[in-house]
């Protein structure tokens, strides 16, 4: 009854609808680029990239109030993405485990977010929020952002699709059959940025670590071919997002680790009831 | 004799300013030759084939693809040429089929058509496996499936980086009998970094004897013991207990390897190294 009761929660609050569309394009990009992510062994520069938002949120939280939604969502992109291309541009086909630089990086600019944060911000807003997410923060200008975002990640992904495949497949292949590694390099980062930065409100910088990788996870672990991987993942992201975001809303939880747990548990009931099927099997 | 499809004059190289890995060394190929790249581990026939396919850039030096300097093209070349890179570089991560991992490749070129890209995997043997994941092949049938990718733009130039690593001498034979028949069907040049010495001298018309900054070129019928002995810095009996190792695949555990005392992976200055015995 509570659960239904959520439900129709969504239909008359803004703000609870305004978070459903969001979680909807949210997941539906980040279901998209996971498998990508994982393939291309990428996952630690994720974590990178979403701990050093706080730096660029601190730097914007210091310059404009918490009210200017877009103000600030441009700050931190353009503060993400400056970091994001120095983490991009030290990691191209470097044979050196990038590894430890990622990780005094993302340690380092998160620590100086901080600072910054508690010197200069405007008002002393909860950063707690920015980190694990809360829904009631989303406005309808971060729906916009986040509908742009599908816009524009759509594209960019599924037109290069074989591209983005072959690299992350064979990238010597790829490149010496002329396809241009570098741009690439760049490009899955930087969309990388703009997804993280988008979803802050929504998952929290530390959280959307979840849905970048769960689904992406799930799917190549029981996909049989890269078309049902890609298919299996928006499916599988959407789905738990979704009710991840309701299951928050129903019993009052942080949205962020609602949605992060409602995906982990996914994943290990899925992982648990496969080998229950493959031991029957036997 | 065909024309010159590739032609490397003093080609240096270092990784990060650290003693050079290739020093001065010059080749030719012509279209419809052979040429085998020998060496021990470590002394540069992967970087060699890594700065002709555009993966690494020369300290100095010149490459010539079709009789034109490297210099003079506006983009590097890619479509004079098809790089085989070793089977151990794909991602194990995906689950690629091997019509996918050809779909990848035909996107990137026009004018090929599905029955073009079978009648490749037929030529290399590998069409019944069509739909089957390339994780799931033996070693041998994944170098197939590789060399059917690279002729997908049907390249005057073939690079194969150790194409026979990992098989067993009956694939071994397989493969190089693929490889010859593309060569005279397609008037290919095909350059082969290989460790098995038979195969390499029975299969290339010449040979690049390669150990960091020596190196020696010719015609195979011009290759002696001795410039072997030179190059892997081991005596030829022991190069024989390689070669035997190679052969039946058990490089790593055969026990008459113990007795060769000689470390092929780090000869840094040959010349100051051993020399073989009078």
């Amino acid at each position: 009854m509570l659960f239904l009761h959520s439900l129709q929660d969504f239909l008359h609050y803004d703000f609870l609808l305004y978070a459903i569309v969001g979680t909807l394009f949210l997941s539906i990009t980040c279901g998209l680029i996971s498998p990508l992510l994982i393939a291309r062994k990428n996952a630690f520069m994720g974590s990178a990239i979403s701990h050093s938002t706080l730096l660029g949120l601190a730097i914007a939280l210091s310059l404009f109030s918490a009210e200017s939604s877009l103000a600030i969502f441009s700050t931190t992109l353009g503060i993400t993405i400056i970091c994001t291309l120095f983490l991009a541009f030290s990691t191209y086909r470097q044979k050196l485990p990038s590894d430890s630089l990622i990780g005094i990086f993302y340690t380092s600019t998160m620590a100086l977010g901080i600072i910054i944060h508690s010197l200069f911000a405007k008002t002393k807003t909860d950063l707690l929020s920015f980190l694990f997410g809360n829904i009631l923060l989303l406005t309808k200008e971060d729906l916009i952002l986040s509908a742009v975002l599908l816009l524009v990640t759509l594209p960019l992904i599924i037109i290069p699709f074989k591209k983005w495949l072959f690299l992350t497949y064979d990238e010597e292949g790829a490149i010496t059959s002329g396809v241009n590694a570098k741009f690439f390099h760049y490009l899955f980062f930087i969309l990388l940025a703009l997804l993280i930065v988008t979803s802050i409100k929504l998952a929290g910088t530390i959280l959307i670590e979840t849905l970048l990788l769960v689904p992406g996870f799930f799917a190549l672990k029981f996909s049989k071919n890269v078309k049902q991987a890609f298919i299996m993942s928006v499916l599988f992201s959407t789905f738990f997002a979704l009710l991840g975001i309701i299951l928050a809303n129903s019993y009052g939880l942080p949205s962020g680790a609602t949605l992060a747990v409602t995906l982990f548990v996914a994943l290990v009931l899925s992982l648990f009831l496969k080998k229950i099927y493959t031991f029957v099997r036997k | 004799m065909g024309h010159t499809i590739l032609r490397a004059e003093k080609i240096c190289f270092s990784y990060n300013g650290e003693a050079p890995t290739l020093k001065d060394i010059s080749f030719s190929l012509h279209a419809g030759e052979s040429l085998g790249v020998l060496g021990p581990n470590g002394g540069g026939k992967s970087t060699l084939m890594k700065i002709i396919a555009g993966l690494l850039s020369a300290d100095s030096g010149d490459l010539f693809f079709d009789d034109k300097n490297l210099k003079d093209y506006q983009n590097y070349p890619y479509e004079k040429f098809s790089y085989v890179p070793q089977n151990s570089e794909l991602n194990t991560i995906l689950p690629v089929k091997v019509s996918e991992y050809m779909e990848f490749a035909k996107s990137l070129y026009k004018n090929i058509s599905s029955t073009e890209v079978d009648e490749l995997l037929e030529l290399v043997g590998i069409l019944h496996k069509k739909d089957s994941l390339i994780s799931k092949l033996s070693g041998g049938e994944k170098q197939r499936v590789l060399l059917a990718r690279a002729l997908i733009n049907r390249p005057k130039l073939l690079l194969l980086d150790e194409p026979t690593k990992g098989l067993d001498s009956n694939g071994q034979d397989q493969l190089l009998g693929i490889i010859e028949k593309i060569k005279s069907r397609d008037k290919t040049a095909v350059m082969i970094v290989d460790h098995n010495i038979n195969q390499i001298i029975r299969n290339c018309h010449k040979i690049l004897c390669l150990n960091r900054t020596y190196h020696w070129h010719d015609h195979r019928d011009l290759l002696t013991k001795n410039i072997l002995e030179d190059v892997y810095h081991c005596e030829f009996e022991h190069l024989l207990i390689h070669e035997n190792d190679l052969q039946n695949n058990t490089e790593n555990s055969h026990s008459d390897h113990l007795y060769c005392n000689h470390d092929h992976d780090k000869t840094p200055d040959p010349h100051n190294l051993l020399r073989r015995k009078k």
